[in-house]
């Protein structure tokens, strides 16, 4: 187990709120230690379960009103929703030729920021960075409020939305089937693969904590609840080499599902014929800027969630810098991308795909493009240097700009690419009359669903986390040492 | 688990080996073949020789320029699993200043029979002018060659160093600027792949183009490495070297990893492929429109399947990939299916333009084995020399015990 | 009231992967170990066959993907054959990611129940619960489980083993 030995004996403080944001140096040999501070199993219970025991009454006034204020904006969604149902698409400022705007721009930075949750669960798991351990569950959670959020834009955003069910195979007295080869419906597909295997995954590992939680409750409400979601768990050795088969799997299969709803995704646009949209780095762009945005949802979460909820031992300062790390390398990725979009329109000798970037960048719409190219490419390569991608602070507002920046790419693919068209004499400049509402709305489901999970959900995977402590494994030297003579 | 596991020292190559003779054996080869591919390109086979030497050349690089990568990668994630492979890598790297030199008979010889830029023209050409021109061409040339034999000296030469070093101290010095360049390189070496990928393979076709072409050679270029540095492993433990250091969990990963981006290079594959048949416009699909009649359309039709499939199907076992026959069989199997990949992209545009252009066909020709074997027999000499001249490990690595104790779960 | 068996309490993992290589070795069928996390190399020192889950998925999957490709197939060649966006009715290309999520979904959702159904869960009730100290094999404790159905089962001499392999406390469990 050489990832969990403390290579650093370095003294830390014992103030569990500053040791978490000690800086520690790159070890060259050995390993940081992931959970910081001697800890034992029962810490790692203790410190997650905490904040789900709160008696309801208790909870803190500050979280209280976060939750209202996301609940204003739940309620703000709802409200929209009904407009929307009852006025239909026409509040939006959609217009020919712009007829895709900010209902898919708002549905592609949804979709996308799930990827850092899988990408983390699965492809982070496959890799055996066991540093993915401390921010798993809420990258997953993540993931999954995110997708909801992606789904209810696009659901909502075909028009007659009662007529959605079109959509699915349904057998039906027409015979008619949807048509599996158009883009829309493996976008179907993908998300809804998507979804639920994102639902299974986190309820597999939700399963384990929830009977912690059941074996801890004091209330009666409690002991239903979680006894019920936890399943009868009993840890039992048995149950757990399939268990561990079952999760193996499941992020087996979910890391190609990390390229492959985004891919899909960006199928809607790369195969149709419009420069900007057709070209075929679409696929791996898209999904390097999934995850990129991704990581910058999670670290706009966690920065403030783990000092909140006082994890700073399990979360260290270690993880943020990782994920930072990752921001800046799928930064650079998008930025490629960029580049290389550029590059082939010049080399291509095509004039139609030659206006469309030199519009793209100096037409009606340069300053979306300028905010995607500086929030996206340049605020990252901050992170080049320790100093910087060790801040907290510069942390959180450059994941801020991120997520804005990634928000403006998926503007700058709609909108730009659309409003010059092949014919002059349709072009149009578009501007959004509600579609602002859509998007607080959006937000507001989101951290809505987001600190209900924080309150109710063991926000650490528990039983993962006690498996990098080093006394969780067997052989660990510290048992020799205590067996003595044995 | 055992706790204190002695440090390897069988490192060194037996001079009994066939290793030892490795140099002696890749030179002939590469004297054989390359004298074969090349003294034919002054008679009149010259546009077949110059394809074929091409087609060699890009084969064999994927698996030095791939090392180049995998090298900067671990680096940078501060791998720690894969030290005890990483000398094979670094060493398959170090090879490239050779092919700045295996590239002076495409720059000298063959510009004109492999690229019809160089010397047609028509209004799009016209419009490309700024970037495909000669004197632009070969600048970009020298950038990628002396740049990565650079960096690739470089890094060799440093890990090289630390084999030799006992104080903690200095090692970390090396290090930390191992880290810092390798934090530089990794752009660099994203960008000129690619951009070789463009100049020297997409330029075979001037009209035609596709963003994700770089991204496609780099998926088949880190697979072949994978395969090459997993079979060259295991070349060295059967001639009795680092038997303990390397063992079924190195190789798991290994194999996981050449599954994953057999994946990987199907992925990108199949994005382009969808992205250009649903577009379907003419300027694009000449590219697969070239490979679907004269024979091709059988690689193109069974590429899929050879190349996905059965390496998916074959190396998605744990078995295999924790078993060295099985695994090398898989191995040998990825190089051969990578050659054949290679082969599908340079030499359909062979005969397409020029004087007697005609529709492509598939037709092997004795050259092709020719300059495989010899361009991939200087790499093999080179490779061997220096497999000979170093530790055949990185022994000083100051993580070398945890990667001799990695094990999966 | 039958006797479910003996439950052996231990301190940390290193004991109780001492004491399940004794158990195993001693022959027992009919027992388990429970412990807050899946301790590495466990299965071996019970000696624990692996899980038949992945033949089930592989099984599943394929059978998924197989039906996909041919849904595809037969819904847009020869159910209702309509010509879209000039594709042709058969164009295997479009049917790619279909037939791709639905291999994954399949293979998801058996990973996914499979689990459970071979774990036999939910099982809201085991014999385990009623004991007191059980309550932190989900915290920090850990803990093996003989039962009496076992073949040679004998309540002493399962006791005097479990206390040997320095059990903190063995109790009985009723069924």
């Amino acid at each position: 187990m050489a990832n969990a030995a403390p290579s650093t004996s370095l003294a830390l403080p014992d103030d569990p709120n500053v040791r978490g944001d000690i800086v520690l140096e790159d070890p060259i040999e050995g390993r940081e230690p992931l959970v910081r501070g001697d800890r034992d199993f029962h810490y790692i219970t203790e410190a997650v379960c905490r904040g789900n025991e709160l008696p309801l009454m208790k909870t803190p006034s500050t979280f209280v009103f976060g939750l209202l204020l996301a609940f204003a904006g739940f309620l703000l969604f709802g409200g929209y929703v009904g407009w929307l149902f009852w006025e239909g698409p026409g509040i939006w400022g959609n217009n020919n030729p712009v007829s895709w705007a900010w209902d898919i721009v708002n549905f592609v930075f949804w979709v996308g920021i799930g990827h850092a949750g899988t990408l983390i669960s699965a492809i982070l798991y496959l890799f055996r960075q066991k540093w993915r351990m401390g921010v798993n569950r809420y990258a997953e959670a993540m993931t999954i409020f995110a997708v909801i959020c992606a789904a209810s834009c696009v659901v909502l955003h075909t028009g007659r939305i009662w007529l959605d069910y079109f959509l699915f195979p349904i057998p039906n007295q027409m015979q008619l089937w949807p048509n599996f080869r158009s883009p829309l419906e493996w976008d179907v597909f993908a998300v809804n693969t998507y979804f639920t295997v994102s639902l299974l995954f986190w309820f597999t590992g939700l399963v384990p904590d929830f009977a912690t939680l059941r074996d801890r409750a004091t209330v009666k409400w409690r002991q239903l609840f979680y006894g019920a979601l936890a399943l009868g768990w009993r840890g039992s050795a048995r149950h757990w080499v399939t268990y561990e088969k079952a999760y193996q799997i499941l992020a087996a299969f979910s890391a190609p599902l990390v390229l492959s709803v985004h891919s899909v995704v960006s199928f809607d646009f790369a195969v149709s014929q419009l420069p900007g949209w057709h070209t075929t780095i679409f696929p791996p762009y898209f999904v390097a800027g999934a995850i990129f945005g991704g990581f910058a949802m999670v670290q706009n979460l966690i920065i403030p969630a783990r000092a909140w909820l006082g994890l700073k031992d399990i979360i260290t300062i270690r993880h943020i810098e990782n994920m930072n790390k990752i921001i800046l390398l799928t930064g650079s990725l998008v930025g490629y991308a960029y580049g290389m979009e550029f590059f082939v329109a010049a080399y291509s000798g095509n004039e139609y795909e030659g206006f469309t970037f030199i519009n793209r960048a100096f037409g009606p719409y340069w300053w979306a493009y300028w905010i995607m190219l500086s929030c996206n490419v340049l605020s990252p390569q901050l992170f080049w240097f320790k100093k910087l991608r060790t801040n907290l602070y510069l942390s959180w507002i450059v994941a801020a700009l991120v997520n804005t920046g990634m928000w403006f790419e998926r503007f700058v693919i709609c909108v730009t690419s659309l409003h010059r068209d092949a014919l002059p004499s349709s072009w149009e400049y578009f501007v959004p009359r509600t579609e602002v509402l859509f998007l607080l709305g959006t937000f507001g489901l989101f951290l809505f669903l987001f600190l209900l999970f924080i309150r109710f959900f063991p926000v650490i995977a528990i039983s993962e986390v006690k498996t990098i402590l080093p006394q969780a494994n067997p052989h660990w030297e510290g048992y020799a040492h205590a067996k003595g003579g044995h | 688990m055992s706790h204190h596991i002695e440090k390897p020292t069988d490192i060194t190559v037996p001079p009994t080996s066939l290793w030892a003779k490795l140099p002696m054996i890749g030179g002939a080869l590469a004297v054989v073949g390359l004298g074969a591919t090349l003294g034919s390109a002054f008679g009149h086979d010259k546009a077949r020789a110059m394809f074929s030497y091409l087609f060699a050349y890009e084969l064999v690089l994927s698996i030095a320029l791939g090392s180049l990568g995998f090298v900067l990668i671990q680096h940078l994630v501060r791998a720690g699993w894969s030290i005890t492979v990483r000398r094979v890598a670094e060493t398959a790297m170090a090879t490239l200043p050779l092919f700045l030199v295996l590239w002076i008979p495409i720059g000298l010889l063959g510009l004109h029979e492999l690229y019809p830029w160089t010397h047609e023209t028509d209004e799009i050409l016209e419009r490309k002018r700024w970037f495909l021109s000669n004197g632009f061409f070969f600048g970009r040339a020298g950038l990628y060659l002396v740049g990565w034999s650079v960096l690739a000296i470089f890094l060799y030469r440093s890990s090289v160093k630390i084999d030799s070093l006992t104080d903690m101290g200095e090692k970390k010095k090396v290090i930390h600027l191992i880290w810092k360049v390798s934090a530089a390189g990794i752009f660099f070496y994203a960008l000129t792949q690619s951009f070789q990928a463009i100049d020297w393979l997409m330029g075979l076709t001037p009209h035609w183009y596709s963003t994700i072409f770089g991204l496609y050679y780099f998926a088949g270029s880190i697979l072949a490495m994978y395969a090459f540095v997993s079979l060259a492993t295991m070349a060295l433990q059967r001639a009795g070297m680092i038997k303990k250091a390397v063992t079924a969990e190195h190789y798991h990963d290994l194999g996981k990893f050449t599954f994953g981006h057999t994946v990987f290079w199907a992925y990108i594959a199949v994005s382009q492929l969808i992205i250009i048949w649903f577009g379907n416009i003419p300027e694009e699909t000449e590219y697969y429109m070239a490979r679907m009649g004269g024979g091709w359309e059988i690689v193109s039709y069974a590429l899929p399947v050879t190349n996905f499939f059965i390496p998916f199907l074959y190396l998605v076992s744990r078995h295999v990939k924790r078993h060295r026959t099985a695994f090398a069989v898989g191995c040998i199997y990825t190089l051969v299916m990578r050659v054949v990949d290679v082969y599908w992209l340079v030499l359909p545009s062979y005969g397409a333009h020029g004087e007697g252009a005609h529709e492509p066909h598939l037709a092997v020709h004795w050259l092709d084995v020719a300059a495989v074997v010899g361009v991939a027999g200087a790499f093999l000499a080179v490779f061997g020399w220096l497999m000979n001249k170093n530790k055949v490990i990185a022994i000083g690595d100051p993580r070398l015990e945890e990667s001799l104790a990695h094990e999966n779960y | 009231m039958s006797s479910f068996g003996l439950l052996a309490e231990y301190e940390n993992p290193a004991q109780l992967y001492a004491a399940c290589e004794r158990v195993r070795d001693a022959g027992y069928t009919k027992w388990d170990a429970c412990s807050p996390f899946a301790v590495h190399g466990l299965d071996k020192a019970m000696g624990l066959k692996p899980s038949t889950l992945p033949w089930w998925v592989l099984g599943i999957a394929i059978s998924g993907s197989i039906f996909m490709f041919f849904f595809q197939i037969w819904a847009m060649v020869y159910a209702y054959p309509f010509i879209l966006a000039g594709k042709p009715l058969f164009s295997i290309p479009a049917y790619v990611p279909c037939w791709y999520e639905a291999t994954v979904l399949s293979a998801c959702l058996t990973a996914f129940f499979g689990n459970w159904a071979l774990n036999g869960l939910p099982r809201y009730h085991h014999p385990a619960f009623s004991s007191r100290s059980f309550a932190r094999v989900t915290d920090d404790k850990f803990f093996i489980m003989i039962e009496s159905r076992d073949p040679q089962f004998d309540a002493t001499a399962a006791e005097a083993l479990l206390k040997d392999t320095g059990a903190s406390s063995v109790e009985e469990l009723e069924d």
